[in-house]
């Protein structure tokens, strides 16, 4: 008879699943993993040295390159923490704009992260199904804003371009679209008993672990913490918003988080697109000297910028703290710790939707 | 001979398997390649197959700008890869290092100095359908009767 | 079991399936007209203002070359990174990507910039090379760039009881030569951008 031996199983960096260069070291016996630690620093650029000195309009295009997938928040929140520092005011319509850009983004980004899972537990047809819903969310992105992944929508005092008529018309059919389509692949999910087998209680996150980890955003909300820096939003607290929770923390409630956010996204949508009113998109304002610290929640939870400017409103000092640096401590040393197979190790990995350029700049 | 040349010309142009890697990129190109998996542009019509495993693949698909973890383990996957095989670089990284070419950081651009490239798609990111295009177009020329052994 | 087979091969060999399943492809895509491209050049003549050059945030992308008498912009792909800025900066419309230039007709944006010329006193050594150097200096006072003594009172900087000192820095147009010819990185203009629009009727 064979004996079972401990292995260190290293998953990565280049693995058909991950979309990004990282390594897992699993130390398994049999199937069973006893420990798992992540080797980050493939993708290091260092995007903050480089954007010391410069002004805002080049700093935008650096934040936006953090992550490629969640690039509107990242230019959102530089964009307001320099606002906040030169107190400079923004007009509703502007404002309101802003909101759409970015929960059409939060769309794509869970649908992208859904795709991701849905793939990885070789559900292929579902993977498919909300890949292609995810193109619909981008159309709407660069019908807005002219460009589809890297957006530079949003600038200080306003955004960039204007939302017709026709289009604010064609956006809330668009809107419609997704939620009528997306019902249907939710019923296909939660309906599905191999999904089921392969999600529900996989890769248990528990409250109290949550907490202790610092996880943020739908990693930690399904686990029944209700943190969502959305909440301390000027223009979302105008909105009608209150953050999904659900408190089994497995894959599945991580998955049904997002899917739920979704539909929250679009609901928010049709709310703005309802509330705007014709105006100026531009208030201008210069930015000055000053130091500032704003977060703002990314679709993978809270993102922080913490910004110095000098006099002639040139970035001095720039920190950047990110969410998936929690989130993949928290799988490493929570979820992953105790999976029962190895096949389980990449699809609860993934359940935690990780970003390693964000995590590394 | 020739006409069997004609037939593996043939059919190599309508068998490309593909591998990603990203060696410093923001995640941009990366979610454009994996968007050209989607049923609207539905690479796998063409016969091209996307998957991240270098041992099998014909195209290599380079983004980002070269961070230096990646200076000894490019090569090696690189030299993983059988032949014939084609290296094309996704986005500007690969090409100039983009707004990351800056003086204090840490990439080291471009990827040409490192692999040899075959082809590059300008843009940042590139539509899905200029990857395909660049993919589409380099492999029939690359796998052109090619015999084995011959080098 | 048995029947679902046979009903599986009568589809097979059905001649539309073989025949959609060698042949039929997706339409090709056509990029839609409100994506914004690489900028393209309009007819309209280069005032070689340099406006694009200096808004661009990705290094070594655009650049004014001269052809003959005329300058025109010259994007390079690779570096170009599509953010649409310099189409919204130019001031005579010369360059134009996808529908933006229609867009900004419409909203009637643009960006305003002020520049703003710092001399650091504990760096500068007083050579005067930047105010020699300036090419708004040497039209206004043709004077100082042929012997190096400014008889001006106009110029954007000029040397006075020893200290370099800046008098006019409203007239600054943002080349930054002088940031190029200063041997000690002295002097250094920040350009302040602001995003405007003006009211709609």
């Amino acid at each position: 008879m064979k004996r079972t031996v401990d292995v260190s199983l290293p998953i990565g960096p280049v693995h058909p699943v991950f979309k990004e260069p990282c390594r897992i070291k699993c130390e398994t016996r049999g199937e069973y993993v006893l420990n798992a630690e992540i080797e980050l620093g493939y993708v290091k650029k260092g995007i903050e040295r480089i954007m010391r000195g410069r002004p805002w309009q080049e700093v935008m295009f650096l934040a936006e390159r953090v992550c490629g997938i969640c690039s509107v928040i990242h230019n959102m929140v530089f964009i307001e923490g320099v606002e906040l520092i030169s107190d400079i005011s923004l007009t509703d319509r502007a404002a309101y704009l802003r909101v759409i850009v970015n929960e059409l983004d939060r769309i794509q980004s869970h649908l992208l992260a859904n795709y991701s899972y849905c793939y990885t537990i070789e559900h292929e047809t579902l993977a498919m199904y909300l890949l292609n819903l995810r193109e619909t969310a981008m159309d709407a992105l660069e019908r807005l804003t002219g460009a589809r992944v890297t957006c530079s929508y949003i600038i200080p005092g306003g955004v960039r371009f204007d939302l017709s008529e026709a289009d604010a018309r064609w956006l809330q059919e668009t809107v419609d679209t997704i939620d009528s389509e997306l019902t249907r692949f939710v019923t296909m999910f939660k309906t599905g008993s191999l999904i089921a087998l392969r999600s529900k209680e996989v890769g248990i996150f528990t409250r109290e672990e949550a907490i202790e980890s610092h996880a943020v955003g739908p990693t930690a909300r399904a686990s029944g913490l209700t943190h969502d820096c959305r909440l301390d939003h000027p223009t979302y607290r105008r909105l009608d918003f209150t953050p999904v929770v659900y408190t089994e923390g497995d894959n599945y409630a991580r998955i049904m988080v997002r899917f739920d956010e979704v539909f929250q996204s679009t609901a928010l949508i049709r709310e703005c697109l309802d509330r705007l009113e014709l105006g100026k998109i531009r208030g201008g304002g210069e930015v000055i000297a000053g130091t500032s610290r704003w977060a703002g929640e990314a679709p993978r939870g809270e993102l922080t910028y913490q910004i110095t400017t000098d006099e002639y409103g040139r970035v001095m000092n720039i920190g950047i703290r990110t969410p998936s640096i929690m989130n993949i401590e928290a799988c490493a040393h929570y979820m992953i710790k105790g999976v029962l197979s190895a096949a389980d190790v990449t699809s609860t990995y993934i359940s935690s939707d990780p970003c390693i350029a964000c995590n590394e700049r | 001979m020739s006409r069997l040349q004609d037939l593996k010309n043939t059919v190599r142009s309508k068998s490309i398997h593909v591998c990603y890697v990203n060696v410093g990129s923001c995640n941009g190109c990366d979610i454009e390649i994996l968007a050209c998996l989607a049923p609207r542009y539905d690479i796998e019509q063409y016969g091209i197959y996307v998957h991240n495993n270098p041992r099998e693949a014909d195209v290599l698909l380079i983004t980002g700008a070269f961070s230096p973890q990646w200076e000894d383990k490019l090569m090696e996957l690189w030299e993983k890869i059988p032949e014939p095989k084609v290296a094309i670089a996704i986005g500007n990284c690969p090409i100039s290092g983009c707004v990351f070419n800056r003086e204090g950081s840490y990439v080291d651009p471009p990827v040409r100095k490192h692999i040899p490239i075959g082809a590059e798609v300008p843009g940042c990111p590139p539509r899905p359908t200029e990857i395909l295009q660049a993919v589409l177009s380099l492999a029939p020329v690359v796998f052109k009767d090619y015999e084995g052994g011959n080098e | 079991m048995s029947l679902s087979v046979i009903w599986y091969l009568k589809e097979f060999i059905r001649s539309e399936w073989l025949r959609k399943f060698f042949f039929v492809k997706t339409a090709p895509l056509e990029t839609p007209a409100h994506f914004r491209g690489f900028p393209q050049t309009t007819e309209n003549a280069c005032t070689h203002c340099f406006a694009c050059k200096m808004i661009c945030p990705a290094p070594g992308a655009i650049d004014v070359l001269r052809d003959g008498e005329t300058w025109m912009p010259h994007i390079y792909l690779g570096h170009c990174i599509r953010c649409g800025l310099c189409v919204e900066a130019c001031p005579e419309d010369v360059l134009t990507a996808g529908r933006l230039l229609e867009v900004q007709k419409i909203d009637q944006t643009s960006y305003a910039s002020t520049f703003h010329v710092v001399i650091d006193p504990e760096l500068c050594k007083r050579c005067g090379n930047c105010s020699v150097a300036c090419p708004v200096n040497k039209e206004i006072d043709p004077y100082l760039a042929g012997t190096g003594t400014a008889s001006s009172e106009e110029v954007i900087m000029r040397i006075i009881r020893g200290e370099m000192r800046v008098i006019h820095p409203e007239k600054c147009t943002g080349c930054k030569t002088c940031e190029e010819t200063c041997p000690n990185h002295a002097i250094r203009v920040a350009r302040v951008v602001q995003g405007v629009q003006e009211e709609r009727s």
